[in-house]
Protein backbone atom coordinates (compact mmCIF):
# COMPACT_ATOMS: atom_id res chain seq x y z
CA UNK A 1 0.00 0.00 0.00
CA UNK A 2 1.79 3.14 -0.91
CA UNK A 3 1.72 6.48 0.67
CA UNK A 4 1.81 9.85 -0.27
CA UNK A 5 3.19 12.26 2.56
CA UNK A 6 3.75 16.19 2.71
CA UNK A 7 6.20 17.54 4.45
CA UNK A 8 5.50 21.03 5.54
CA UNK A 9 6.04 23.34 8.44
CA UNK A 10 4.88 26.85 7.21
CA UNK A 11 7.73 28.94 8.86
CA UNK A 12 10.96 28.75 6.43
CA UNK A 13 14.28 27.54 7.13
CA UNK A 14 13.10 24.94 9.53
CA UNK A 15 14.18 22.03 7.41
CA UNK A 16 11.60 20.58 5.26
CA UNK A 17 14.23 20.29 2.42
CA UNK A 18 16.74 18.43 4.43
CA UNK A 19 13.74 16.45 6.14
CA UNK A 20 12.60 15.09 2.69
CA UNK A 21 15.84 14.58 1.67
CA UNK A 22 16.93 12.24 4.58
CA UNK A 23 13.26 10.60 5.35
CA UNK A 24 13.58 9.72 1.41
CA UNK A 25 16.86 8.13 1.75
CA UNK A 26 17.06 6.79 4.54
CA UNK A 27 13.41 4.61 3.19
CA UNK A 28 15.53 3.53 0.09
CA UNK A 29 18.45 2.84 1.22
CA UNK A 30 17.37 1.28 4.91
CA UNK A 31 14.23 -0.57 3.55
CA UNK A 32 14.93 -0.69 0.09
CA UNK A 33 11.38 0.81 -0.56
CA UNK A 34 11.27 2.54 -3.89
CA UNK A 35 10.62 6.15 -3.28
CA UNK A 36 9.81 9.53 -5.28
CA UNK A 37 10.77 13.09 -4.08
CA UNK A 38 8.21 15.44 -5.33
CA UNK A 39 10.18 19.14 -5.14
CA UNK A 40 6.82 21.38 -5.11
CA UNK A 41 8.83 24.52 -4.08
CA UNK A 42 8.23 25.54 -7.31
CA UNK A 43 10.48 28.76 -8.43
CA UNK A 44 12.92 28.05 -5.91
CA UNK A 45 13.67 24.43 -6.01
CA UNK A 46 16.64 23.08 -3.59
CA UNK A 47 15.64 19.38 -3.02
CA UNK A 48 18.13 18.42 -6.62
CA UNK A 49 20.89 20.54 -4.88
CA UNK A 50 20.47 19.15 -1.44
CA UNK A 51 20.67 15.64 -3.34
CA UNK A 52 23.21 16.30 -5.59
CA UNK A 53 21.23 16.12 -8.79
CA UNK A 54 21.13 19.36 -9.85
CA UNK A 55 23.11 18.66 -13.36
CA UNK A 56 20.59 15.42 -13.97
CA UNK A 57 17.72 18.31 -14.40
CA UNK A 58 16.20 17.71 -17.78
CA UNK A 59 12.46 18.06 -17.45
CA UNK A 60 10.36 18.99 -14.46
CA UNK A 61 7.12 18.95 -12.30
CA UNK A 62 5.58 21.73 -14.57
CA UNK A 63 6.46 20.02 -17.83
CA UNK A 64 5.14 16.82 -16.67
CA UNK A 65 1.63 18.75 -15.81
CA UNK A 66 1.67 20.29 -18.84
CA UNK A 67 2.12 17.39 -20.93
CA UNK A 68 5.40 18.67 -22.32
CA UNK A 69 7.00 15.35 -21.31
CA UNK A 70 5.97 11.54 -20.07
CA UNK A 71 6.20 11.38 -16.49
CA UNK A 72 8.99 8.70 -16.70
CA UNK A 73 10.92 11.42 -18.43
CA UNK A 74 11.32 13.75 -15.82
CA UNK A 75 11.82 11.58 -12.88
CA UNK A 76 15.55 11.74 -11.60
CA UNK A 77 17.19 8.28 -10.36
CA UNK A 78 19.40 8.86 -7.85
CA UNK A 79 23.40 8.35 -8.73
CA UNK A 80 23.58 6.40 -4.81
CA UNK A 81 20.38 4.94 -4.41
CA UNK A 82 18.99 2.85 -6.87
CA UNK A 83 15.31 2.91 -5.38
CA UNK A 84 15.62 6.73 -4.80
CA UNK A 85 13.93 8.91 -7.40
CA UNK A 86 13.43 12.93 -7.61
CA UNK A 87 11.04 14.64 -9.24
CA UNK A 88 12.41 18.15 -9.64
CA UNK A 89 10.58 21.85 -9.53
CA UNK A 90 10.40 24.35 -12.36
CA UNK A 91 12.53 26.54 -11.34
CA UNK A 92 11.58 29.86 -13.67
CA UNK A 93 7.88 29.24 -13.21
CA UNK A 94 5.93 30.13 -10.11
CA UNK A 95 3.48 28.32 -7.55
CA UNK A 96 0.80 29.34 -9.78
CA UNK A 97 1.90 27.08 -12.77
CA UNK A 98 -0.03 24.11 -11.57
CA UNK A 99 -2.85 23.53 -9.58
CA UNK A 100 -4.13 21.22 -6.71
CA UNK A 101 -6.14 19.16 -9.24
CA UNK A 102 -3.40 18.36 -11.49
CA UNK A 103 -1.10 17.90 -8.52
CA UNK A 104 -3.69 15.37 -7.10
CA UNK A 105 -3.35 13.77 -10.69
CA UNK A 106 0.33 13.43 -10.63
CA UNK A 107 0.06 11.78 -7.15
CA UNK A 108 -2.26 9.20 -8.17
CA UNK A 109 0.06 8.35 -10.97
CA UNK A 110 3.29 8.31 -8.78
CA UNK A 111 1.68 6.43 -6.18
CA UNK A 112 1.01 3.73 -8.78
CA UNK A 113 5.04 3.07 -9.61
CA UNK A 114 6.39 4.09 -5.99
CA UNK A 115 5.62 2.97 -2.34
CA UNK A 116 6.44 6.02 -1.15
CA UNK A 117 6.09 9.67 -2.94
CA UNK A 118 7.58 12.49 -0.73
CA UNK A 119 6.29 15.80 -1.30
CA UNK A 120 8.58 18.95 -0.21
CA UNK A 121 6.24 21.13 0.81
CA UNK A 122 6.59 25.24 0.09
CA UNK A 123 6.88 27.76 3.12
CA UNK A 124 3.53 29.75 3.58
CA UNK A 125 -0.14 28.86 3.44
CA UNK A 126 -0.66 29.91 -0.35
CA UNK A 127 -1.38 27.89 -3.71
CA UNK A 128 2.27 26.36 -2.72
CA UNK A 129 0.77 25.24 0.04
CA UNK A 130 -2.11 23.82 -1.15
CA UNK A 131 -0.86 22.62 -4.38
CA UNK A 132 1.51 20.52 -1.96
CA UNK A 133 -0.95 19.16 0.12
CA UNK A 134 -3.86 18.15 -2.48
CA UNK A 135 -2.59 15.14 -2.98
CA UNK A 136 -1.16 13.65 -0.03
CA UNK A 137 -2.85 11.24 2.02
CA UNK A 138 -0.32 12.13 5.39
CA UNK A 139 1.42 15.03 6.55
CA UNK A 140 4.72 15.44 8.79
CA UNK A 141 5.45 19.08 10.46
CA UNK A 142 8.38 19.96 11.13
CA UNK A 143 8.82 22.66 13.43
CA UNK A 144 12.70 24.05 15.01
CA UNK A 145 11.88 24.51 18.82
CA UNK A 146 11.41 28.62 18.16
CA UNK A 147 8.01 30.24 19.05
CA UNK A 148 7.51 32.09 15.79
CA UNK A 149 8.38 28.59 14.27
CA UNK A 150 5.43 26.54 16.58
CA UNK A 151 3.05 29.44 15.80
CA UNK A 152 3.17 28.70 12.18
CA UNK A 153 3.39 24.61 12.58
CA UNK A 154 0.21 25.65 14.74
CA UNK A 155 -1.39 27.04 11.67
CA UNK A 156 -0.44 24.95 9.59
CA UNK A 157 -2.02 21.84 12.14
CA UNK A 158 -5.24 23.96 11.48
CA UNK A 159 -5.52 24.10 7.95
CA UNK A 160 -4.64 20.78 7.46
CA UNK A 161 -7.65 19.71 10.10
CA UNK A 162 -9.61 21.80 7.47
CA UNK A 163 -8.60 19.95 4.32
CA UNK A 164 -9.14 16.78 5.83
CA UNK A 165 -6.27 15.60 7.44
CA UNK A 166 -6.27 12.87 10.02
CA UNK A 167 -3.19 13.14 12.69
CA UNK A 168 -0.40 14.86 11.33
CA UNK A 169 2.85 14.36 12.42
CA UNK A 170 5.21 16.23 14.01
CA UNK A 171 9.23 16.17 13.75
CA UNK A 172 11.02 18.45 15.57
CA UNK A 173 13.77 19.88 14.41
CA UNK A 174 17.75 21.53 15.33
CA UNK A 175 16.88 20.98 19.11
CA UNK A 176 20.21 21.62 21.20
CA UNK A 177 19.83 19.97 24.13
CA UNK A 178 22.45 21.66 26.49
CA UNK A 179 20.04 24.90 25.81
CA UNK A 180 17.34 23.26 26.69
CA UNK A 181 18.21 21.91 30.01
CA UNK A 182 19.13 25.39 30.95
CA UNK A 183 16.16 26.82 29.89
CA UNK A 184 16.95 29.17 27.10
CA UNK A 185 15.05 26.65 24.28
CA UNK A 186 11.59 25.58 24.03
CA UNK A 187 11.59 21.75 25.18
CA UNK A 188 9.17 18.87 23.47
CA UNK A 189 7.57 18.77 25.62
CA UNK A 190 6.48 22.80 25.41
CA UNK A 191 5.97 22.23 21.74
CA UNK A 192 3.79 19.12 22.45
CA UNK A 193 1.48 20.67 24.64
CA UNK A 194 0.70 23.99 22.06
CA UNK A 195 0.62 21.84 18.86
CA UNK A 196 -1.26 18.16 20.24
CA UNK A 197 -0.22 15.95 17.81
CA UNK A 198 1.52 13.02 17.77
CA UNK A 199 5.58 13.16 17.85
CA UNK A 200 7.43 11.30 15.23
CA UNK A 201 11.01 12.12 16.14
CA UNK A 202 13.17 14.60 17.32
CA UNK A 203 16.22 15.73 15.28
CA UNK A 204 19.00 17.14 17.13
CA UNK A 205 20.99 20.35 15.81
CA UNK A 206 23.93 18.92 14.04
CA UNK A 207 27.03 20.76 11.92
CA UNK A 208 27.35 17.72 9.58
CA UNK A 209 23.74 18.66 8.12
CA UNK A 210 25.27 21.98 6.42
CA UNK A 211 28.18 20.02 5.45
CA UNK A 212 26.28 16.93 4.07
CA UNK A 213 23.58 19.67 2.75
CA UNK A 214 26.43 21.60 0.80
CA UNK A 215 28.06 18.27 -0.19
CA UNK A 216 24.61 17.05 -1.57
CA UNK A 217 24.89 13.58 0.60
CA UNK A 218 21.84 13.28 2.66
CA UNK A 219 23.27 12.97 6.88
CA UNK A 220 20.88 9.57 6.84
CA UNK A 221 23.50 7.55 5.00
CA UNK A 222 26.26 9.39 7.40
CA UNK A 223 26.57 6.62 10.48
CA UNK A 224 28.53 8.82 12.43
CA UNK A 225 25.94 12.01 12.20
CA UNK A 226 23.78 12.20 15.31
CA UNK A 227 20.95 14.31 13.27
CA UNK A 228 21.53 10.81 10.64
CA UNK A 229 20.80 8.69 13.40
CA UNK A 230 17.72 10.60 14.39
CA UNK A 231 16.53 10.29 10.70
CA UNK A 232 16.87 6.76 10.93
CA UNK A 233 15.07 6.38 13.50
CA UNK A 234 12.26 8.29 11.82
CA UNK A 235 12.72 6.22 8.89
CA UNK A 236 11.89 3.26 10.77
CA UNK A 237 9.13 4.56 13.19
CA UNK A 238 7.29 5.61 9.09
CA UNK A 239 7.41 1.58 8.31
CA UNK A 240 5.43 1.37 11.77
CA UNK A 241 8.63 0.16 14.03
CA UNK A 242 8.15 1.21 17.35
CA UNK A 243 11.36 3.09 18.26
CA UNK A 244 12.08 5.29 21.52
CA UNK A 245 13.09 8.41 21.27
CA UNK A 246 17.02 9.08 21.45
CA UNK A 247 18.45 10.37 24.33
CA UNK A 248 19.19 13.86 24.28
CA UNK A 249 21.18 14.17 27.66
CA UNK A 250 24.73 14.06 27.04
CA UNK A 251 26.36 11.57 29.31
CA UNK A 252 29.26 12.80 30.71
CA UNK A 253 31.90 9.74 30.30
CA UNK A 254 32.43 8.20 33.52
CA UNK A 255 36.40 8.01 35.59
CA UNK A 256 36.06 3.90 34.26
CA UNK A 257 34.87 4.94 30.84
CA UNK A 258 38.28 7.51 30.07
CA UNK A 259 40.46 4.92 32.05
CA UNK A 260 38.91 2.42 29.78
CA UNK A 261 38.83 4.41 26.79
CA UNK A 262 42.29 5.30 27.55
CA UNK A 263 43.80 1.87 26.85
CA UNK A 264 41.85 1.12 24.34
CA UNK A 265 39.08 -1.87 26.26
CA UNK A 266 36.35 0.68 24.82
CA UNK A 267 34.95 1.67 21.94
CA UNK A 268 34.10 5.59 21.65
CA UNK A 269 30.59 6.13 20.71
CA UNK A 270 30.19 6.53 17.18
CA UNK A 271 29.95 10.48 18.01
CA UNK A 272 33.39 10.47 19.72
CA UNK A 273 33.18 12.83 22.32
CA UNK A 274 31.85 10.57 25.01
CA UNK A 275 27.99 11.27 24.55
CA UNK A 276 25.05 8.77 25.49
CA UNK A 277 23.13 8.28 22.64
CA UNK A 278 19.89 5.45 23.22
CA UNK A 279 18.50 4.03 19.91
CA UNK B 1 -54.53 7.68 14.60
CA UNK B 2 -53.37 11.56 14.39
CA UNK B 3 -52.14 12.27 18.40
CA UNK B 4 -54.89 14.59 20.10
CA UNK B 5 -53.45 17.59 20.63
CA UNK B 6 -55.69 18.02 23.59
CA UNK B 7 -56.78 15.46 26.34
CA UNK B 8 -59.76 16.30 28.84
CA UNK B 9 -59.91 14.32 32.02
CA UNK B 10 -62.75 14.78 35.25
CA UNK B 11 -61.07 14.90 38.52
CA UNK B 12 -62.73 15.31 42.12
CA UNK B 13 -62.18 18.92 41.41
CA UNK B 14 -63.63 19.93 38.31
CA UNK B 15 -61.68 19.05 34.99
CA UNK B 16 -58.40 19.19 33.86
CA UNK B 17 -57.28 20.13 30.30
CA UNK B 18 -53.73 18.31 29.34
CA UNK B 19 -52.51 20.40 26.17
CA UNK B 20 -49.59 19.01 24.06
CA UNK B 21 -48.00 21.30 22.66
CA UNK B 22 -46.85 20.60 19.02
CA UNK B 23 -48.59 22.62 16.71
CA UNK B 24 -50.11 26.50 16.93
CA UNK B 25 -52.41 27.39 18.91
CA UNK B 26 -55.75 27.70 16.75
CA UNK B 27 -55.80 24.03 16.06
CA UNK B 28 -55.69 23.51 20.15
CA UNK B 29 -58.21 25.83 21.00
CA UNK B 30 -60.63 24.33 17.74
CA UNK B 31 -60.38 20.98 19.63
CA UNK B 32 -61.00 22.40 22.90
CA UNK B 33 -64.15 24.42 21.73
CA UNK B 34 -65.45 20.83 19.72
CA UNK B 35 -64.77 18.98 22.70
CA UNK B 36 -66.75 21.53 24.55
CA UNK B 37 -69.56 21.70 22.22
CA UNK B 38 -69.93 18.40 21.93
CA UNK B 39 -70.24 18.08 25.87
CA UNK B 40 -72.07 21.51 26.56
CA UNK B 41 -74.09 20.21 29.63
CA UNK B 42 -72.22 18.27 31.08
CA UNK B 43 -69.12 20.68 30.99
CA UNK B 44 -71.30 24.13 31.85
CA UNK B 45 -70.54 25.88 35.55
CA UNK B 46 -67.80 23.63 36.11
CA UNK B 47 -63.60 24.80 36.80
CA UNK B 48 -60.78 23.89 35.20
CA UNK B 49 -57.42 23.71 35.44
CA UNK B 50 -54.79 23.45 32.54
CA UNK B 51 -51.96 21.57 32.15
CA UNK B 52 -49.08 21.88 29.23
CA UNK B 53 -46.57 19.27 28.20
CA UNK B 54 -43.90 20.52 25.67
CA UNK B 55 -43.93 24.03 26.19
CA UNK B 56 -46.27 26.68 27.47
CA UNK B 57 -49.04 29.28 26.85
CA UNK B 58 -48.26 32.73 26.46
CA UNK B 59 -50.40 35.31 28.38
CA UNK B 60 -52.19 36.37 25.25
CA UNK B 61 -53.32 32.68 24.66
CA UNK B 62 -54.11 32.03 28.00
CA UNK B 63 -56.58 34.51 27.97
CA UNK B 64 -58.04 33.54 25.14
CA UNK B 65 -58.51 30.42 26.53
CA UNK B 66 -60.25 31.74 29.68
CA UNK B 67 -62.50 33.80 27.25
CA UNK B 68 -63.50 30.70 25.76
CA UNK B 69 -64.33 28.40 28.92
CA UNK B 70 -66.38 31.61 29.95
CA UNK B 71 -68.71 30.79 27.23
CA UNK B 72 -69.09 27.62 28.92
CA UNK B 73 -69.69 29.09 32.08
CA UNK B 74 -66.56 27.87 33.22
CA UNK B 75 -63.98 29.21 35.27
CA UNK B 76 -60.15 28.36 34.68
CA UNK B 77 -58.66 27.84 37.79
CA UNK B 78 -55.56 30.13 38.47
CA UNK B 79 -52.46 28.12 39.31
CA UNK B 80 -49.25 28.71 40.75
CA UNK B 81 -47.49 28.19 37.54
CA UNK B 82 -50.13 27.45 34.84
CA UNK B 83 -47.06 27.82 32.26
CA UNK B 84 -44.90 25.43 32.70
CA UNK B 85 -41.32 25.82 31.61
CA UNK B 86 -37.55 25.38 32.73
CA UNK B 87 -35.71 28.81 31.88
CA UNK B 88 -37.42 32.21 31.89
CA UNK B 89 -37.48 33.16 28.43
CA UNK B 90 -34.59 36.26 28.89
CA UNK B 91 -31.90 34.84 30.61
CA UNK B 92 -31.69 31.84 27.73
CA UNK B 93 -28.31 32.80 25.93
CA UNK B 94 -27.41 30.48 23.22
CA UNK B 95 -24.15 28.39 23.91
CA UNK B 96 -21.73 27.29 21.35
CA UNK B 97 -19.71 24.46 22.19
CA UNK B 98 -16.17 23.02 20.21
CA UNK B 99 -14.93 19.66 21.02
CA UNK B 100 -11.37 21.07 19.86
CA UNK B 101 -8.19 23.09 19.69
CA UNK B 102 -8.45 26.25 18.59
CA UNK B 103 -5.29 26.70 16.15
CA UNK B 104 -3.22 29.80 15.20
CA UNK B 105 -4.90 32.19 12.40
CA UNK B 106 -8.46 30.48 13.69
CA UNK B 107 -10.93 32.81 14.73
CA UNK B 108 -14.27 31.97 16.52
CA UNK B 109 -17.73 34.59 16.78
CA UNK B 110 -20.37 33.59 17.95
CA UNK B 111 -23.22 35.91 19.63
CA UNK B 112 -23.74 33.84 22.60
CA UNK B 113 -21.82 32.06 24.62
CA UNK B 114 -18.75 30.03 23.71
CA UNK B 115 -17.40 26.57 25.72
CA UNK B 116 -14.16 25.46 24.27
CA UNK B 117 -13.12 21.70 25.15
CA UNK B 118 -9.84 22.25 24.15
CA UNK B 119 -6.88 24.75 24.09
CA UNK B 120 -6.86 28.23 22.61
CA UNK B 121 -3.25 28.60 21.30
CA UNK B 122 -1.18 31.27 20.53
CA UNK B 123 -2.21 33.39 17.04
CA UNK B 124 -6.51 32.22 17.52
CA UNK B 125 -9.00 34.74 18.26
CA UNK B 126 -12.36 33.83 20.28
CA UNK B 127 -14.88 36.52 19.73
CA UNK B 128 -18.48 36.18 22.41
CA UNK B 129 -21.07 38.35 22.95
CA UNK B 130 -21.14 35.98 26.29
CA UNK B 131 -19.37 34.83 28.32
CA UNK B 132 -15.90 32.74 27.18
CA UNK B 133 -15.42 29.07 29.18
CA UNK B 134 -12.16 27.39 27.88
CA UNK B 135 -11.42 23.97 29.34
CA UNK B 136 -8.12 23.78 28.53
CA UNK B 137 -5.26 26.02 28.05
CA UNK B 138 -6.11 29.94 26.75
CA UNK B 139 -3.16 30.90 25.36
CA UNK B 140 -4.52 33.34 22.41
CA UNK B 141 -7.15 36.55 22.19
CA UNK B 142 -10.28 35.92 24.15
CA UNK B 143 -12.97 39.02 23.40
CA UNK B 144 -15.87 38.19 26.00
CA UNK B 145 -18.90 40.39 26.35
CA UNK B 146 -17.80 41.86 22.74
CA UNK B 147 -21.43 43.46 21.82
CA UNK B 148 -20.56 45.73 25.34
CA UNK B 149 -21.83 43.49 28.13
CA UNK B 150 -20.08 44.46 30.82
CA UNK B 151 -20.91 41.07 33.03
CA UNK B 152 -19.15 38.57 30.38
CA UNK B 153 -16.46 36.61 31.85
CA UNK B 154 -13.81 34.68 30.25
CA UNK B 155 -12.92 31.48 32.45
CA UNK B 156 -10.08 29.10 31.56
CA UNK B 157 -8.71 26.23 33.24
CA UNK B 158 -5.62 27.86 32.49
CA UNK B 159 -5.43 31.59 31.91
CA UNK B 160 -2.71 32.50 30.22
CA UNK B 161 -4.01 34.63 27.24
CA UNK B 162 -2.23 36.72 24.72
CA UNK B 163 -4.69 39.36 25.40
CA UNK B 164 -7.71 39.92 26.98
CA UNK B 165 -11.32 41.99 26.07
CA UNK B 166 -14.04 42.10 27.79
CA UNK B 167 -16.83 44.69 26.67
CA UNK B 168 -14.58 47.58 25.24
CA UNK B 169 -11.78 46.51 28.07
CA UNK B 170 -8.26 45.43 26.29
CA UNK B 171 -5.79 43.98 28.91
CA UNK B 172 -2.65 42.04 28.20
CA UNK B 173 -0.52 40.14 30.90
CA UNK B 174 2.33 41.53 32.40
CA UNK B 175 5.41 41.91 30.11
CA UNK B 176 7.98 40.73 32.67
CA UNK B 177 7.80 36.56 33.03
CA UNK B 178 6.01 35.61 36.15
CA UNK B 179 4.84 32.42 37.03
CA UNK B 180 1.59 31.02 35.95
CA UNK B 181 -0.83 30.02 38.13
CA UNK B 182 -1.47 26.20 37.82
CA UNK B 183 -5.49 26.25 38.55
CA UNK B 184 -8.33 27.98 36.53
CA UNK B 185 -8.99 31.15 36.91
CA UNK B 186 -11.87 33.90 35.89
CA UNK B 187 -11.68 36.70 34.37
CA UNK B 188 -14.15 39.66 34.26
CA UNK B 189 -14.91 43.45 34.89
CA UNK B 190 -14.63 45.52 38.21
CA UNK B 191 -14.61 49.00 37.41
CA UNK B 192 -14.03 49.44 33.97
CA UNK B 193 -10.81 47.39 34.77
CA UNK B 194 -10.07 43.42 34.03
CA UNK B 195 -9.18 41.43 37.20
CA UNK B 196 -8.29 37.76 37.37
CA UNK B 197 -9.02 35.84 40.23
CA UNK B 198 -8.90 32.09 40.97
CA UNK B 199 -11.79 30.32 40.40
CA UNK B 200 -12.60 28.43 43.91
CA UNK B 201 -11.95 32.19 45.38
CA UNK B 202 -14.91 33.45 42.82
CA UNK B 203 -17.59 34.30 44.91
CA UNK B 204 -20.15 33.82 41.81
CA UNK B 205 -23.27 35.37 44.06
CA UNK B 206 -21.79 38.48 43.88
CA UNK B 207 -21.30 37.91 39.86
CA UNK B 208 -24.87 37.04 40.02
CA UNK B 209 -26.16 40.21 41.71
CA UNK B 210 -24.24 42.50 39.27
CA UNK B 211 -25.74 40.45 36.42
CA UNK B 212 -29.80 40.70 37.75
CA UNK B 213 -28.83 44.75 38.43
CA UNK B 214 -27.58 44.99 34.90
CA UNK B 215 -30.68 43.93 33.23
Amino acid sequence: MSQVLVITSGKGGVGKTTTTANIGTGLALYKQRKVVMVDADIGLRNLDVVMGLENRIVYDLVDVTHGLCRLKQALIRDKRFENLYLLPAAQTKDKTAVTPEQMEKLCDELRKEFDYVLIDCPAGIEQGFKNAIAGADKAIIVTTPEVSAVRDADRIVGLLEASGFEEPKLLINRIRPDMVKRGDMMSIDDMIDILAIELLGVVPEDEKIVVSTNRGEPAVADESSRAGQAYRNITRRIEGEEVPLMTLEEVEPTFMDKLRMLFGLKNRTAKGDGAKWTF
Amino acid sequence: MALDPVVIKGTRDGITIIIERYGDFERVKNFIYEKLESGKDFFAGGTARVKVKNGFLSDEEYMKLEQLLKNYNMSLKKQPYPRSYIFPEQYRSPILLLKRTIRSGQKISYKGTVVILGDVNPGSEVVACGDILVMGVLRGMAHAGADGDISAIVAAFRLQPTQLRIAGVISRPPEEKQEVPRFPEVARLKDKTIVIEPYYQLNFNSIKRKQEGIK
